[in-house]
């Protein structure tokens, strides 16, 4: 089998399993598989700004909290239909993402961070806090958003809107491989790897920088939207700095320069406290889990579990070739594309250049 | 609408709180410059190390009914500890990798931290804060100010700190090994110092640091995990004023936050006026003195 083959029975394969799966599962296990692909879309967010431009954040959820709560005041508060709701919110989000990515055009990564977190704490216990802003947040109440309806279909049923939020994912997916195809894919690795030669080559570093922000902030208010149409409400506790910095740590565990991370970290965030019911421990573990295996992987595996996996997996298939002796002029391509761009460049956070200490 | 509640008698007072809140903000940022400058890691577990190390001062002083200095000293202990073991064995096997991947570990120590806490002491229940010193006071003459004994205590603990560590880094063996880890690794170990054990010592000293500040604190915040894990961005905040390198900009910082997160009070009841100011504070700072080009200092 030629590496092109496998990849496409793989994708074929998963496509059955995504669209297959669910039907005999129960609502509430639908329900989750759901909200882990919307999780997932914060991760591709995550994959964009991290995995590709090579700048952290640890503020998604609250790009994400913009895009819910514009859902939340306009759909609860005004009445709006969801579907003109959606649009503003995504927008919303993105300029913000872009207006808090004009000063990190000026910081290098490190203290890149510390803004972000400052904006996560600024969204969280300031914009949102009851008394602030109180047409947008809601006080210490929910906004009621309920279940929309998608061309004269209603959203209600489990598996409906599992569809719709299987279709958001992958809509989300292409997007972000497509970032990381042809041109732009180019252009943001130069950057990423190489940040004063990418600009010698005339590449305008400011533009793309803010684009890159804006579209992964969009991405998490996008997330947010949909995630208030899946609950049904608005509430601010699921919004705050250790959200964000929960989803940041299962990105990197999962490996923030693959796309198939964000589908893998998006369930994981979901399905791991759900698994975690069911055992002695209390879902409350879930955030420890998470910072202990984020410690470990860091210093254990750096490229992060999916790329890992991906790459063992393609030595498996390269072994196999290289026994059978077929399609020597493909060894060396990998199995995937996935796999091959994963492990071209050194890992996502290996690539971001050491910073000096001033 | 909001200035009409405006009263200048009150000033004098929430000067007082605005000065106590700032020492302590400045105890736990120079626990931060202290571990940046010698390990290079911006260190977000540094208010979770805090809470931590707090929270066990309450177990032993609250709950057990010990009294708040042995809880102090317990904190003490436990700040230190976790401040070794984090940096023994989750920075120093990370030895050569980028700056940017210790900070993400400390923040995966972060999220362990605080749901440890949350886990043992419950995240959201309202605590008793830990008494060090009894709260009543003496009148100042000057603007009619009740200071209480605790909020004096704090000051005097918070400023004997900062010259402590001013004078253990200019007088002490320890002291000059860290300057010189923190200017020159290469070059310090060439001269026979003991780089790992110099770092470790900085983790330590500075964790011991912040579990002060946080059993300190205790009165004038909301005494939960999650409140006290987040001082972290405050601490973050006076901390950039001194470039993360400048021990007396760093206190000059603390205070300056400390009255402008208070002074507002005075005008304005909603609740997330701090949380605004500390922002705009680590944007100034960020955009003002982390340009490219911006004057390099080196001052310890």
């Amino acid at each position: 089998m030629n590496p092109a083959t496998v990849r496409r029975r793989g994708l074929a394969f998963v496509a059955v399993l995504a669209l297959g799966y669910p039907l005999i599962l129960s609502d509430y296990i639908r329900g989750l598989a759901a909200d882990g692909l919307i999780a997932g879309i914060v991760v591709l967010s995550l994959v964009l700004i991290t995995g590709f431009v090579g700048q952290i954040s640890f503020c998604q959820y609250s790009f994400a909290a913009l895009g819910a709560f514009t859902v939340g005041s306009l759909v609860g508060g005004h009445h709006w239909s969801f579907w003109l709701a959606l649009p503003v919110g995504v927008l919303f989000a993105g300029v913000t993402g872009a207006l808090v990515a004009i000063p990190a055009l000026r910081l290098s990564g490190l203290f890149l961070t510390i803004l972000t977190v400052a904006v996560a704490l600024f969204f969280d216990r300031y914009v949102l806090a009851p008394g602030t802003w109180n047409s947008f947040s809601n006080g210490n109440a929910n906004w009621d958003v309920g279940r929309p309806a998608f061309l004269g279909l209603h959203l209600t049923g489990s598996y409906a809107f599992y569809l719709f939020a299987l279709g958001c994912f992958t809509l989300c997916a292409l997007l972000v491989w497509n970032f990381r195809q042809g041109k732009t894919g180019r252009v943001l690795r130069a950057i990423r790897d190489a940040e004063v030669a990418a600009a010698t080559l005339g590449i305008n570093l400011t533009a793309w920088k803010l684009a890159a922000f804006g579209v992964s902030a969009a991405l998490a208010g996008f997330a947010g939207a949909i995630g208030a149409a899946s609950i049904g409400s608005v509430s601010r506790g699921s919004y705050d700095l250790v959200h964000s910095l929960g989803i940041a740590a299962i990105a990197t565990v999962m490996g923030v320069g693959s796309v198939a991370a964000g589908a893998a970290g998006g369930l994981f965030y979901v399905f791991g406290p759900e698994i975690l019911r069911h055992t002695p421990l209390s879902t409350q573990w879930f955030n420890l889990i998470t910072g202990g295996l984020l410690i470990v992987q860091l210093i254990v595996t750096p490229d992060g579990l999916v790329p890992d996996f991906q790459q063992k997996l393609g030595h498996l298939l390269h072994h196999r070739q290289a026994g059978v002796g077929t399609a020597p002029d493909t060894v060396g391509a990998g199995p995937t594309a996935e796999a091959a761009a994963a492990s071209e460049p050194k890992a996502a956070t290996e690539a971001i250049p050491a910073v000096r200490r001033p | 609408m909001l200035l009409a509640r405006f009263t200048p008698s009150l000033l004098p007072s929430f000067t007082v709180v605005g000065i106590v809140l700032g020492g302590i903000f400045a105890l736990a940022a120079i626990g931060l410059v202290l571990i940046y400058r010698v390990s290079g890691v911006l260190n977000f577990a540094h208010g979770a190390v805090a809470m931590f190390a707090t929270f066990v001062a309450y177990q032993i002083s609250v709950e057990n009914g010990a009294p708040g200095w042995i809880g102090l000293l317990a904190a003490v202990a436990t700040g230190a500890a976790l401040g070794y073991v984090i940096e023994r064995f989750t920075i120093r096997p990370l030895t050569g990798r980028p700056a940017l991947v210790k900070v993400v570990v400390t923040i995966g120590w972060l999220l362990v931290l605080q749901t440890a806490a949350g886990l043992i002491w419950g995240s959201t229940a309202y605590h008793q804060p830990v008494k060090l010193v009894s709260k009543n006071g003496f009148r100042l003459p000057l603007g009619n100010v009740v200071v209480g004994y605790d909020q004096l205590t704090t000051l005097i603990v918070a400023l004997g700190l900062a010259l402590g560590i001013a004078a253990l880094l200019r007088y002490t063996t320890l002291g000059n090994a860290m300057r010189a880890v923190a200017d020159d690794p290469a070059a310090a170990r060439l001269w026979g110092v003991n780089v790992n054990r110099v770092t470790a010592a900085s983790w330590m000293v500075g964790s011991a640091m912040a579990a002060i500040a946080g059993v300190l604190i205790t009165p004038n915040i909301n005494f939960d995990t999650y409140s006290l894990t987040v001082i972290v961005i405050d601490a973050f905040a006076a901390a950039l004023i001194g470039r993360l390198t400048s021990l007396p900009l760093t206190v000059v910082g603390g205070f300056f936050l400390g009255l402008a997160q208070t002074y507002p009070r005075s005008f304005s009841s909603l609740s997330g006026t701090p949380s605004l100011v500390t922002f705009v504070l680590v944007l100034a700072a960020l955009g003002i003195l982390f340009r490219p080009g911006a004057r390099r200092m080196r001052v310890v």
